[in-house]
């Protein structure tokens, strides 16, 4: 029996039961879309956070500390030295910035925190957020979605502030115009001491981003002597520090260390390491989140495939009814010159077209879920800030994957039930009521 | 030669545990263009013999040989052919499949054979349509047909395919007798073109119509009646 015949034959089996035959379908179709929508979740999160990555420059990103034994996540705090470890000086910088395959090296050096901003229209209180201080070099990108980066022009007080900052101050409906702006901050030392108020410039407006508390700012290192001379405290020191000391003797705190090719991240790492800093690559963090998504994606797709294997008992139990109904078809069919082998085929070409369009079906769904979820998290993506829109997608491998391994389940589920209908007697099956 | 020699055809079944010998040392020669009654009590064996002839039941030992092959050694794709291309089956209750037209019925030797494309099977339905005068109720459903007809039409299934012998399991024994008359008229006609005929009934009237008539009883050739 020709392949077309079969599936005709199949396909008009089906359709005499629609009902049966619908339901069977919608228990594949629940499966297949958890399926692609948690795989397609998994990778829509998985794609997002890899591009962000990319856009703040840590898949190039090596974090130098003078303690060794950091991992990345830890480095990333390191914003103030207590002196231990090996110091970081501007030789060192320098030494960094030389090692075949890095493209700069800037010190970081943080914090201050501060109490409250204020611009012309309006002042907000923040209580201790976190000024964070880089070399104005331009070097380290931010999601800066007004403005510009830091440039050494900034180093008498160019700022930049979170768009919740900005909103704050007053800027709420027009974020551009923030830009150029006078604020004069209120800092404190170690929490508690009250400093002498600074006056700064707004040169960009940034979307906080994952290290970032909501108010952060962000001022060009060169500014810090603008702050009393006193950065650099962390939130157990009792000491007060002026920058030139604080750096002199402790030497800066950290340092990023950006990379030509993140693929040479490793060997950068060694190469600094050998210098006798601690050093952690961006990459380490991207590939443990990645390898986080991996296994995130395994069990939430391994949730949907259990509503697949369910989905898949439904198939066999449709077939073998469908097997009891027709024995005296299947008699007559074999009384007609229909093989095993061709009785076998229809029943299993049959079951593979239920999971076929519980695939197909399921597809559809899923986009048509992924569209209801766009719509969703664009109005997050837009009140965040964030420029990225339709973040959701279903990749077509996946949904080409999901439609044949429907198809698939479906056609071995219909195996047993189809056998059985092969190997039917063929007098018994006539005399069949 | 015959164009069907069984020899020596034995086929016991064991029914709530009790042997039932449904063929008990069965030798029997069908020559072309014959028309064969076989007569005889149910349970006598007459419809296993049937259908060990037309290949839908194998026989524990002896042997079935048509054209050179023993029918009783065949896998069952030979079988499967041999069922589809030689044999046409007429049932005593039509065996029809309900959700298809008249013409779908007739041409599905053809369709489960993988022969022809569509255009050419759809010829060929019509063709056995027109010979058992049916034409007009091509489209119809089984359901849509008087029994007589059903039966017309199942006798066109079993045309379709030009087979060698058709076999005819109580063809009239659902049908009324002036319809089952018109069925055997129907029978003998294609039976006087040519084919050969093997019909088992217990009707006296249309074993009547045989050339030949075997009885069975519990499994054994009794009598052969010769030619009337």
């Amino acid at each position: 029996m020709k392949f077309k015949d079969q599936f005709r034959t199949g396909w008009r089996n089906l359709s005499r039961q629609k009902l049966r035959t619908s339901l069977t379908i919608f228990a594949i179709v629940i499966g297949a879309v958890s399926v692609t929508v948690m795989l397609s979740l998994v990778t829509s999160a998985k794609g997002f956070l890899m591009s962000s990555f990319e856009k703040t420059g840590e898949d190039r990103r090596v974090i130098v500390t003078p303690v060794t034994g950091l991992d990345y996540g830890e480095a990333r705090w390191q914003t103030w030295s207590d002196g231990s470890g090996k110091k970081i000086d501007d030789a060192a910088i320098a030494a960094l910035a030389a090692v075949p395959g890095v493209t700069s090296a800037t010190p970081i050096v943080g914090a201050q925190y501060y109490d409250s901003a204020k611009s012309a229209n309006a002042e907000v209180s923040v209580s201790n957020s976190f000024m964070l201080g880089y070399l104005a070099n331009g070097s380290v990108t931010r999601y800066v979605t007004h403005g510009r980066v830091l440039e050494a022009a900034d180093d008498n007080g160019g700022v930049l502030i979170s768009r919740s900052l900005a909103e704050g101050l007053g800027f709420k409906d027009n974020l551009e115009a923030a830009l150029g702006q006078k604020i004069t901050l209120k800092p404190r030392k170690d929490f508690s001491e009250v400093m002498k108020d600074v006056e700064v410039t707004v040169v960009g407006v940034m979307f906080a981003d994952g290290d970032a508390i909501d108010m952060t700012l962000k001022f060009a290192l060169d500014t810090a002597p603008a702050f009393e001379r006193c950065e650099g405290g962390g939130p157990n020191s009792q000491t007060t520090c002026t920058k030139e000391s604080d750096v002199l003797r402790n030497g800066y705190p950290s340092a990023y260390v950006n990379i030509e090719n993140k693929d040479n991240a490793d060997a950068i790492v060694d190469e600094v390491k050998k210098l006798g800093y601690g050093a952690a690559a961006g990459q380490e963090e991207i590939s443990a989140q990645s390898q986080a998504f991996t296994i995130l994606g395994a069990v939430l797709g391994g949730i949907g495939g259990i509503a697949l294997l369910v989905a898949a008992i439904g198939v066999i139990n449709t077939m073998v009814m469908a097997t009891l109904e027709r024995t005296r078809e299947i008699g007559i069919m074999r009384a007609t010159g229909a093989t095993k082998r061709t009785v076998r085929s229809l029943f299993t070409v049959e079951a593979g077209v239920l999971g076929f369009m519980g695939g197909i079906f399921g597809i559809l769904l899923s986009f048509g879920v992924a569209i209801l979820l766009n719509g969703v998290l664009n109005q997050q993506l837009e009140d965040g800030g964030i420029s990225e829109r339709n973040i959701v997608s279903i990749p077509p491998p996946i949904a080409i994957v999901v439609i044949l391994v429907t198809t698939l389940i479906g056609m071995i589920a219909g195996r047993l039930p189809a056998r059985r209908a092969a190997n039917l007697d063929p007098v018994e099956a006539l005399r069949y009521e | 030669m015959a164009l069907i020699q069984c020899t020596n055809l034995k086929k016991v079944y064991t029914v709530g545990g009790e042997e039932v010998r449904a063929l008990d040392g069965v030798s029997l020669a069908v020559e072309a263009g014959d028309f064969i009654a076989i007569c005889g009590p149910s349970g006598s064996g007459k419809s296993t013999l049937a259908n060990v002839i037309g290949g839908l039941d194998q026989p524990d030992s002896g042997s079935v040989v048509v054209e050179g092959m023993d029918l009783a050694e065949a896998k069952d794709k030979q079988l499967s052919e041999y069922r589809n291309k030689h044999i046409g089956f007429v049932f005593q209750s039509f065996n029809l499949q309900a959700h298809e037209s008249a013409l779908e019925n007739v041409i599905s030797p053809l369709v489960l054979g993988g022969a022809g494309k569509k255009k050419e099977r759809v010829a060929k339905g019509m063709a056995a349509l027109a010979r058992v005068g049916l034409t007009d109720r091509a489209k119809h459903k089984p359901t849509e047909l008087s029994g007589g007809q059903r039966q017309r039409v199942a006798i066109a299934r079993a045309l379709v395919n030009e087979p060698s012998l058709i076999i005819a399991d109580e063809p009239t024994g659902n049908l009324d007798s002036s319809r089952g008359a018109d069925v055997m008229k129907e029978l003998e006609r294609l039976n006087g073109e040519g084919i050969t005929l093997l019909v088992i009934t217990h009707d006296p009237t249309v074993a009547a119509r045989a050339k030949r008539v075997i009885e069975i009883k519990d499994g054994k050739i009794t009598e052969t009646a010769g030619a009337r």
